[in-house]
Parts: structure tokens; sequence; C-alpha cells
């Protein structure tokens, strides 16, 4: 009882406070970023982009290949822009790829180097087979560079051109090709953001403004706990949290994703992350000297976010960082068929780690919350 | 209802120590007293008997309880007003109590009837932020009553408040100990101390230095007191000496033997001046 109706009171003061609302100002900012700014087109296709080094028939037999391919079956002239050149290309529009078929080896080549795209370069082998070249970026999975291997780099004869078109769809059901358009994929980033980090930096200042107004000191003399205090605050932080994923998630990805399975997870991580910033805050007297240790805590917890966009950076070290976790869940979560249970299990591992943060938090703050 | 044993309590955690072997009982229905000027290591004390700060060393029991260890329950049995007032700012005057009252497993008063006994009415309803620092104080005095303590904490209840609600204030105090509440309270006023306390405690520099009621104190010190003027160098100076502390017995005739005495007069001592007399320091 004394928990609800401390949480009642949080609820209250945190909607005449302004961080409940800057917590929803961002949410609605980055919704806003990603309705408005970010194209959604991009459903589930990667480009790639292709030089045909073949004689004139085999080449336009390949390019009639394509074409048929093309889900409209229309060849489309492009002009691309390559940093600062004009380059003229054909664009098919395939199931899963659009492909760019250029007339420059180097631009293609450039494409792989310089833009991290997927390039290629079809040529014909001397036993008039095709032979791939492709462009690898080095963070491609062994699984999807023997796949290139095995079905571009065999040697086929012209016949079996057919044939492997046929194999092409291999290539979506691994490696992991974006399931999601630009748009989805922003989204856990924005939800790692917005509902854990924001969550820890204004948990612990709720906590530094009650130290500051005292008030901490008239809660210590009641009898209610240390725990049903902190408790209280971190109900309204998952609040909050739950409050602005939900802003974020239902107006881009409608009802897709797994909801009750949103929720659960929101609530693990965010009690994490609460509990996390509980444990920091309680190891200082007032934001001011907390603010270094938490602006590296938060830091760190980005750097997954940063990896997310950045993919030939992704060393290993940082799976250990929480907030990859987080990334990978929310993925799942909107991912049509997500990894639930790898979901379900980050949550327990968040759960049983907010529980000993929490305790130890708990321990802590009865001795130095009234200091 | 309060018992403390060779209390210590060092805030750097070494033998600099804020409050030094404080030992004392506090007696059911009694309102005990610490005065002593500030940095005496009146709030300290305090803070430990209601669990705010911990206790490092000595023995103290609050209602039965054992210090040591906090038991929440004993919260519901004591009630605590801070020497600042600590309030939500963001909520009313009435919004502040009645969530107050929540925080309790025991019967609690309303917070309108609190409201009222403080002089607060009509200001219900406004954020406490908005109230002066006399209204704040008052509010945190009465939320300190929320719970019918049966021990009552309160930590300079008067300090600089004008002198009409201090008494207003005195006047509270006084009927809840008449109704059996025991009270517990700091205070560098020597007026309050006299006013209200039983027994009071000489507190300096972490120790206490005397134990009695400001009674038996003014019967022990204040007919030993004289009041003298005489004239030195051209000007009259004013002095008080004790006719029992050798000292003073000394200094007195010294200044009979080699001035001119204007005025000299017994007098019922005041509380300060036995304080300054037994202490050797002022209440400021
Ligand atoms: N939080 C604190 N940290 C360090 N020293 C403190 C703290 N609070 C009080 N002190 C010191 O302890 C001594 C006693 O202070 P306090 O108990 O507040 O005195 P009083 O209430 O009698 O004015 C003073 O010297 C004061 O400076
Ligand atoms: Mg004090």
């Amino acid at each position: 009882m004394k928990l609800w109706h401390s949480f009642k009171k949080e609820l209250k003061l945190a909607s005449k406070g302004m961080y409940f609302y800057i917590e929803v100002g961002v949410a609605v900012v980055m919704l806003l970023v990603l309705l408005l700014f970010v194209p959604k087109e991009l459903d589930g296709r990667h480009d790639e982009y292709l030089y045909l080094d073949l004689p004139q028939g085999a080449k336009e037999l390949y390019l009639e290949k394509i074409r048929s391919e093309d889900l409209d079956g229309q060849e489309e002239s492009v002009t691309l822009k390559q940093g600062g050149r004009m380059i003229s290309a054909r664009k098919f529009v395939l199931e899963d790829v659009r492909l760019y078929v250029l007339e420059d080896r180097e631009a293609v080549i450039r494409y792989a180097e310089e833009e991290r795209e997927v390039a290629v370069v079809v040529a014909l082998d001397p036993d008039d087979g095709l032979a791939y070249t492709y462009y690898l970026q080095g963070y491609e999975s062994e699984k999807l560079r023997n796949l290139y291997l095995i079905f571009y780099n065999k040697v086929v004869s012209m016949e079996e051109i057919e044939a492997f078109f046929d194999d092409v769809e291999v290539r979506t059901l691994e490696g992991n090709p974006q399931m999601l358009n630009d748009r989805e994929n922003l989204l856990p980033p924005f939800l790692t953001f917005n509902g854990s980090l924001m969550g820890l930096f204004i948990l612990a200042a709720y906590v530094f403004l009650d130290k500051q107004e005292g008030v901490v000191k008239a809660y210590a003399v009641t009898a209610a706990s240390v725990w049903q205090y902190l408790m209280s605050k971190v109900g309204v932080i998952l609040f909050a949290s739950v409050l602005t994923s939900i802003i974020l998630v239902a107006p881009v990805m409608g009802t897709g994703p797994n909801y009750p399975l949103l929720l659960v997870f929101l609530a693990a991580s965010g009690f994490f992350a609460s509990a996390l910033g509980l444990v920091l805050t309680s190891f200082y007297r007032d934001i001011e000297q907390a603010f270094g240790a938490l602006y590296i805590l938060i830091m760190v917890l980005i750097l997954p976010n940063i990896a997310y966009f950045t993919p030939s950076w992704e060393p290993a070290w940082l799976k250990a960082i929480p907030s990859h976790a987080m990334l990978e869940s929310f993925k799942e979560i909107i991912l049509d068929r997500g990894d639930m249970g790898y979901v379900l299990g980050a949550s327990a591992g968040f759960l049983a780690a907010g529980a000993v943060l929490f305790l130890f938090a708990n321990h802590r703050f009865k001795k130095t919350l009234t200091l | 209802m309060i018992s403390v044993r060779n209390l210590y309590h060092s805030y750097s955690n070494d033998d600099k120590y804020a409050v030094k072997d404080v030992s004392f009982e506090v007696k059911e229905g009694e309102v005990f007293g610490f005065l002593g000027p500030s940095g005496a290591g009146k709030s300290t004390t305090q803070n430990i008997l209601t669990g705010l700060l911990q206790l490092q060393k000595g023995e103290v029991a609050v209602a039965g309880y054992n210090i040591k260890k906090i038991d929440n329950r004993m919260f519901n049995e004591i009630g605590m007003s801070f020497e600042e007032s600590n309030l939500y700012g963001k909520m009313t005057a009435k919004e502040n109590l009645d969530f107050y009252r929540k925080l309790f497993d025991v019967e609690t008063r309303d917070s309108m009837d609190l409201i009222r006994i403080v002089g607060l009415q009509g200001k219900e309803n406004i954020r406490t932020k908005e109230f002066s620092k006399g209204m704040k104080h008052r509010l945190t005095f009465a939320r300190s009553m929320i719970n019918n303590p049966r021990i009552w904490f309160l930590d300079e209840p008067t300090t600089g408040l004008d002198p009409a609600i201090a008494s207003e204030i005195k006047d509270i105090i006084r009927e809840e100990n008449k109704k059996g509440v025991t009270v517990f309270l700091t205070t560098h006023n020597m007026y309050i101390a006299d006013e209200l306390c039983d027994r009071v405690a000489f507190i300096v520099d972490g120790e206490i230095r005397l134990i009695d009621s400001p009674k038996s104190l003014k019967l022990a010190y204040g007919d030993k007191l004289v009041d003298v003027e005489y004239i030195k160098d051209g000007k009259v100076l004013k002095e008080t000496f004790s006719t029992v502390m050798e000292e003073d017995k000394q200094r007195l005739i010294r200044v009979i033997g080699s001035h001119d005495i204007q005025t000299m007069h017994t007098k019922e001592a005041t509380l300060e001046e036995i304080f300054i007399k037994v202490t050797g320091r002022g209440l400021v």
C-alpha cells in the first residue's frame, strides 16, 4: 500500500516536473524525425552495384534475365551521385534487392570501397561460365561469403544462368539481410536510448532533487521503507519508458510487433537501467558530483548504438555492454519472425541483474540517503 | 522512553567527534531539552535517535526499539520536525500532509485539522514552494504530529519564527505534552528551554556538561549571583559574579577592594547566565 501511494505521489510529482515532459518531448521529436525524414521506401531491399564484364551477347542475355526478374519488368535509367561524380546506371528493382548496373568498373569498386555497398563484377571465366567477383565489406558472415562462393563463383554454363536465378532467393534467408525498412531499423536504437538511458539519467535527477529538497529525510522517519521509496521512483521511470516507447513504436509499426513481449522487455530492461542508476546515485551527494560518472556510464551504454549504425565496427567486447542486448532484443521484438526466446532470455537476465543492483542500491541508500 | 548511553559520533569516521560520550534518559511524559550553541551536536544526537544517521558507537533505545537495527515500526510511534523545513514544493500543503498520512500503519490525524492548528487555514491549496519560510516551518512542524506520536522530536522548533508564531508553537507543544506525549527538543534559545522543558541538558562541543531541571538550576545558581556595577578608569562596568565559584569569589573581593561600587544586587539567574557559568560559553 505504501508503495502504491508513493508511486501515485511520484507520478503526480513527475507530472508537475519538467523531466517527464522532456522525455515525452524527446520521444515525439524522435517520432517526427522517423516519420518525416526517414524514407520508408527501402522495403527490406538492399542495394547491389554490378559491372558486367561480358561480351555483348552474354551481357544482353544477362540483362534480359534480370529484367524478367524486375518487379515491373522495366529497367529504369538513373543518374547516381558518387562523391562528386555523376554516374548513369540501369536500375532494376527485384523482390529483395535493388540492382544498379553500371558501365564503369571503377565506379562499382568505389561503391564497395567508399560507400560500403555490395559491389559485384560479373565476368566470363575461361570455361565460358560466369565468374562473380564480390567486393565484400569484411563484416559479412562466413556463411554469406560461402554462399556467394557456391552460388556465384562455381563454374556455370550459360544455360545454367536460368537455374541460378532460382537460387537467388537463398540469399534472403541468411546473413541477416535487412528485414526492417530504414525507419523501422532506427527504432531499436531510439527505444534503447529513450527507454533505458534516459530513464537512468532522469531517475538520478529525481533522487537528487528529493535530497536537495530534504524530503528524503521526511520520508526516512516514516514507517515506509527505503526500498518502497526507491521502487516508487523506478515505477515512474518505467511508466514513462513504456509511454514513450509506445509513442515511438505504435505509429511506425502499427499492430506488427509483439506488444506484450515489448512490455515485458521494457519493464525488465527499464528496471535494470533504473537500478543501475540508483547504484550510481547512491555514491554521490548531489548531481554535480555524480555528473562525471553519470556521463561516462551513459557514453559507454551508447557505444552499441554507435556500432549499430557503423557496420564495419563491431568489436566482440561491445556485446558485453547491456545496451547491446537491448538493441538486439528490440530488433527481435519488432521483426516479423523475431527470436522470442532471445528476448525472453534477455528479459530474465535484465530482471535478475536489476534485482541484484536494486538490492545493493537499497543496502547503500539505507546508510547514505539522508546524508 | 529514550535511553542513550555513551553515544559517540564522528562524521569523518575518526576521533574528531561531533558527539562525545553522551548519556541521558528521557522519561515518559517529560519534555527534555538539549540546550547548546550552534554546532554543539544537538541535531547530530537527534538524527541518531531518529535513525537519520547511523549509530556508530554507543547504545540507544527509543520507545523500546534498539536503534542499532532500525525497525520501521518504530516510526509509527515517533514524530520528527526538522530544523530546516522539507516539503514537496510542487505539492500543496494539504497534498503534502495527505501523502504523509499514507506512510504510517497507525491512525493518523486529519490534514485540515493540522493545518488549522498551525494557523495555515486558507493556504491548504497553495503549493508549498510559494510559502514563506515561517509557513513552511509550521507545516513541517504540523506534519510531525500526523501519526499521533508517543515521542516527539523537535529540532529547533521556534528558530527563525517571529515571536507571535513562536509562542503559538510553544502552546501547541505544551498542549501535546499535557496529553502525555514525550518531547525531545533541541534549542539554542534559553527561553524555550526555560519555559517548556522539565529538564535540560547543557551541551557544548559534543559533550553534555550538566542535566537538571531549570527550576533546580535556578535554585542552585540563582541567589548566588551578584550583579555589580563599578567604576574603572572613569567608565562604568557591569559584571556578574557567582558567590559559590571560587574564582568568582576572589575576583569579586578584588573588585570591591579596588574600585568604586555603584550598585550591587543578588538576583535570580537566567538559564543563559547559568549556561555561561557552567560551560564557560555563550549560547550563540
Ligand atoms: N553532515 C555533516 N558532515 C560533517 N560535519 C557535520 C555534519 N553535520 C554537522 N556537522 C558538524 O558536527 C557538529 C555538530 O553539528 P550539529 O549537530 O548540527 O550541531 P547543532 O545542531 O547543535 O547546531 C558541528 O561541528 C558541525 O559542523
Ligand atoms: Mg542543529
